[in-house]
């Protein structure tokens, strides 16, 4: 049961989300719910070809639509230099095509009308004329010596974009070359999208008069994007503003600038009007952010007994059109190279080459570290093809080759150092609590019967929490994140993050942080963030970092306000300072506990009655550089029923044991769990984005690409286990995307191991019900 | 790109099915859903068609040339252009044999259709089988016309007669 958020000491308890109230209401201010005066409305023109040259656009007749204001083509762009913007990935990419398209739904002109209508309809009269190139969609074509070369602005004549690798080739292969057992299996993570109920969408609104743009933008990272408007427009940072109102989901898909945001801004800035701009369901699947999108190959080498020796892997990143990818500079693949998850490898070599293709551009880190999910996945896939070729029980072959709890803080041998973790409590918790020997000998049953039951395990490990500034950063900003904590006279507090959430409920646990280190109640502490001109510079929410790094910050924070107060405290008592205490809920002199004075207290006495030479106020601000990463972990296990005519996999149970370190809030890490465990199933169970060989989109809707809702979704059963990390203010990890990167391999691991008296060692995800109806019909199963 | 062919006999000589397929006036109404059409040369004319493929509805604009390949016996159509943000790449191959003793003529045909755009994509699977109903629907209009031909040259034969 969720508690009061009056409540003093409120770390820890599962305090009611203060936001919930008016999403549940239905009085959330998201982007299109904001109306300026004189707004205009744009739409974007998109290719319908997948490769193409562009050899002529005629606007007159969509001028001819009353209430047409402007019509931007990449022409008119190329005029101010805004024709092509930098990725985040360091590489370039088309806001309207100049030339060429290089991917279907491509932007190709921009319409800005006085109505959506308006706007939408003279679009439908842009003329351009195309002629058709050859089209190339697959990676592995692309990196034929006679591929067409897609990028021809750059200077390698090439699909190839980049070669990265992480640990020892040489040691690795030695190992390889003299295990006993080596087994080797292709894994495809398919190309899948974020997806968020709220598409994206922005209003550039330019003020002629005061020359400042203010930009309204469902975006998770809002001073990155003012930074990088700065950089890309030349407007002066100071006279941009940029404003994140309630976000509708994120899950990585708005932390990129998209082409539709810098084609509302230069109409805004062409205008002198505020322009909107929302995006359709379909332009959000079919040209913004995607993710995964991996081809992967893993090795392991091993001895008779199931003991992990060596890893290899090499994978090809399909990266569409541009690498757009949202990754830390110096991390092309992103934190790809986690792949050896929780078993002690003595080596391992990870490669990786990303590829153009003539598909839309991404690579965003969906509910992920940066690729951490495409690796958890293949290392836990590929730990059960080693059990079956072992011929040894996957819960057995996991605890033998666990890295052990006095190992940690361990050095990975691809250069991680984990944290902290203890696996095997973790994973024995799991089997005990769904009964794991009672399953297997109920699957020996039913398989006598000929029925056909599996049990998944995935035991991964997450790396989180973005970043230590001596490794990340995006475009050259390090990856630290802040906070900045303002007490009133009444001691009531406003909190403002470098961050800025999307549903994950930010408002009520950095208010109980905060709660906590002041002595007051979560209600006591206002948390706003999103806004550039007010809150303090971060690099905003995804990957999970948000607790581990502005959390610290706000703890920092605190604690710094603490050390201020203890003075004021100190004054107040009248004695010294080393005689004040600080009980968790007030200051007292030492020994003599009844004489105290609370935070409200001191507050009061901050603007009022202070000692001699003190500066007035109570406020701090701090920006905090994590000394490293956290590494939560977990224990899931899926236990699925296939119907032995349709093929349909029904998930019976599915058991998350996380272990996130301390939690601040557990009814939210459960929501949280919640949430990633569903989007897991979908991606396992429903969800890819094909194209045809002509490059055309085959799931830019819902109706194709397929979102569960509760009917679809299992019923989840969570649990955890707390492993602080060691390093953090208050031991926290992070959990968000921990159940979108653990369960996927839970998922398929368990319809392997259903299908596994066939022979089945793999299928690739979805798992669509055709897919095991046609191993059935193979088999004699079903006709 | 997706490849369709076929072939059928009509009744009627080499000669008149070549004049026929030369003829835009005659070829261009055998489109399905045609709802307008422009003629510029012997060789070129526009159409506008009516398309639907799964929730997309609309029309689309076509450029329409004919190639002749060999006088009399083999020629192409190229049908390209779109609407509503989707477009079409058609190029069809058409080849005209006699039959014996004067049953008439064989007339075969491949036809390389690329979709592009919301239609190929929201269409999903429904645009492969409705790209083949329409190119063969093509097809059957140009026999039935030939076929309606016939019997109005030979109604005429008679009333000379």
């Amino acid at each position: 049961m969720a508690i009061n958020q009056c409540e003093l000491r409120p770390m820890g308890k599962s305090i009611h989300r203060k936001e919930d109230p008016r999403f549940i209401r239905g009085q959330g201010r998201y982007v299109d719910d904001i109306v300026l005066p004189d707004m205009l409305y744009m739409s974007i023109v998109r290719s319908p070809y997948a490769h193409a040259k562009i050899t002529g656009i005629n606007t007159d007749a969509a001028y001819q639509v009353p209430g047409v204001k402007l019509i931007i083509t990449g022409e008119d762009l190329e005029k101010m230099k805004l024709a092509w913007i930098p990725t985040m990935a360091g590489d370039v990419q088309m806001v309207l095509a100049t030339n060429k398209v290089l991917y279907q739904y491509q932007e190709v002109a921009a319409v800005v009308a006085e109505t959506r209508a308006a706007a939408v309809d003279a679009a439908q009269l842009v003329e351009v004329e195309y002629e058709a190139l050859p089209v190339v969609v697959d990676p592995f074509r692309a990196l034929q010596p006679d591929a067409p070369v897609l990028r021809d602005d750059r200077e390698k004549k090439s699909n190839h974009i980049w070669h990265w690798e992480a640990g020892d080739r040489e040691k690795t292969e030695e190992i390889f070359q003299n295990a006993p057992v080596v087994v080797s299996q292709d894994v495809r993570f398919q190309r899948v999208h974020p997806s968020p109920l709220e598409p994206c969408g922005c209003i550039a609104d330019y003020n002629k008069g005061t020359g400042r743009l203010t930009w309204y933008v469902t975006s998770q990272a809002p001073h990155a994007h003012r930074t990088v408007l700065a950089m890309v427009t030349g407007l002066p940072e100071h006279k941009i503003h940029v404003i994140s109102p309630d976000v509708g989901g994120g899950f990585g898909n708005k932390v990129p600038v998209y082409p539709g945001y810098v084609c509302a801004i230069v109409a805004s800035l062409k205008l002198g009007q505020p322009v909107k701009w929302i995006e359709t369901r379909t332009e959000n699947i079919a040209s913004t952010g995607f993710a995964r999108d991996y081809h992967m190959k893993a090795e392991i080498a091993a001895d008779e007994n199931g003991k992990v020796l060596g890893l290899r892997v090499k994978t090809i990143a399909d990266h569409g059109a541009f690498d757009a990818a949202a990754d830390p500079t110096k991390f092309p693949a992103g934190l790809f190279s986690i792949v050896t998850g929780s078993y002690d490898f003595q080596q391992a070599f990870v490669e990786v080459d990303g590829v153009y293709t003539n598909k839309a551009p991404g690579g965003v880190a969906y509910r992920c570290s940066f690729r951490v999910t495409e690796a958890a996945y293949l290392i836990e896939r590929t730990m059960d093809v080693l059990a079956r070729r072992l011929n040894m029980d996957p819960a057995e072959l996991r605890l033998r080759n666990f890295i052990k709890k006095e190992q940690f803080p361990y050095q990975s041998p691809t250069g991680w150092t984990y944290d902290s973790g203890d696996y095997e409590q973790t994973f024995k918790l799991a089997l005990e609590k769904i009964g794991y020997h009672e399953l297997r000998k109920e699957q020996a049953e039913k398989r006598a019967r000929g029925e056909l039951m599996g049990i998944g395990i995935s035991t991964f490990t997450e790396v989180v929490g973005a970043g230590p500034s001596h490794s990340f950063d995006i475009m050259g900003i390090k990856m630290f994140d802040s906070a900045e904590i303002r007490v009133h006279p009444t001691g009531k507090v406003i909190a403002r993050l470098g961050v800025r959430h999307q549903g994950q409920g930010h408002e009520t646990t950095f208010a109980q942080i905060i709660g906590e280190e002041l002595g007051l109640s979560a209600d006591d502490v206002l948390v706003e963030e999103g806004d550039t001109d007010t809150a303090p510079y971060g690099l905003g929410t995804y990957a999970s970092r948000s607790t581990p790094t502005a959390g610290g910050a706000a703890a920092l924070c605190a604690r710094r306000i603490r050390e201020k107060a203890k003075k004021i405290a100190a004054h107040l008592l009248e004695v010294g300072e080393e005689d004040v205490s600080w009980n968790g809920e007030a200051f007292e002199v030492k020994g003599l506990p009844s004489r105290k004075v609370t935070m409200g207290e001191v507050a009061l006495a901050a603007y009022t009655n202070l000692p001699e030479g003190m500066e007035p106020g109570l406020e701090a601000t701090y920006y905090y550089d994590p000394p490293n990463l956290t590494f939560p972990h977990g224990a899931y296990i899926a236990v699925v029923d296939i119907d032995t005519g349709t093929g349909a996999v029904k998930v019976r149970r599915f058991l998350a044991v996380d272990d996130c370190g301390n939690v601040i809030n557990p009814m939210i890490v459960e929501g949280q769990v919640h949430g990633g465990l569903t989007e897991g199933f979908a991606i396992a169970f429903m969800q890819d984005i094909p194209f045809d060989e002509d490059g055309n989109c085959l799931a830019p809707n819902w109706m194709d690409y397929l979102v569960p809702t509760s009917l679809d979704s299992p019923h989840w059963e969570t649990d955890r286990t707390v492993t602080p990390s060691p390093h953090h203010p208050i031991g926290a990890k992070g959990v968000g995307e921990s159940p979108n990167v653990g369960s996927p391999a839970a998922f398929v691991n368990a319809v392997v191991d259903a299908l596994s008296p066939f022979g089945v060692e793999h299928i690739d995800m979805p798992i669509f019900p055709w897919k095991v109806w046609e191993i059935l019909r193979k088999n004699g199963v079903t006709e | 790109m997706k490849t369709y062919s076929g072939d059928f006999t009509i009744p009627v000589s080499r000669d008149m099915v070549w004049n026929f397929l030369m003829d835009p006036h005659k070829v261009g109404p055998c489109l399905p859903d045609l709802l307008s059409m422009d003629v510029s040369d012997n060789h070129h004319f526009r159409a506008k068609v009516r398309v639907g493929v799964g929730p997309i509805r609309g029309a689309f604009d076509l450029a329409n040339s004919i190639t002749v390949e060999e006088e009399g016996k083999s020629a192409s159509m190229s049908v390209k252009g779109g609407g509503m943000g989707s477009g079409v790449d058609m190029n069809a191959n058409m080849l005209l044999e006699d039959l014996e003793e004067e049953q008439g003529t064989l007339l075969k045909w491949t036809c390389d259709v690329v979709v592009s755009g919301p239609i190929a994509t929201i269409g999903g699977r429904l645009i492969d089988g409705q790209a083949r109903k329409i190119t063969e629907q093509v097809f059957e209009n140009i026999r039935n016309a030939l076929v309606s031909l016939k019997s109005e040259v030979a109604v005429t034969n008679e009333e000379a007669e």
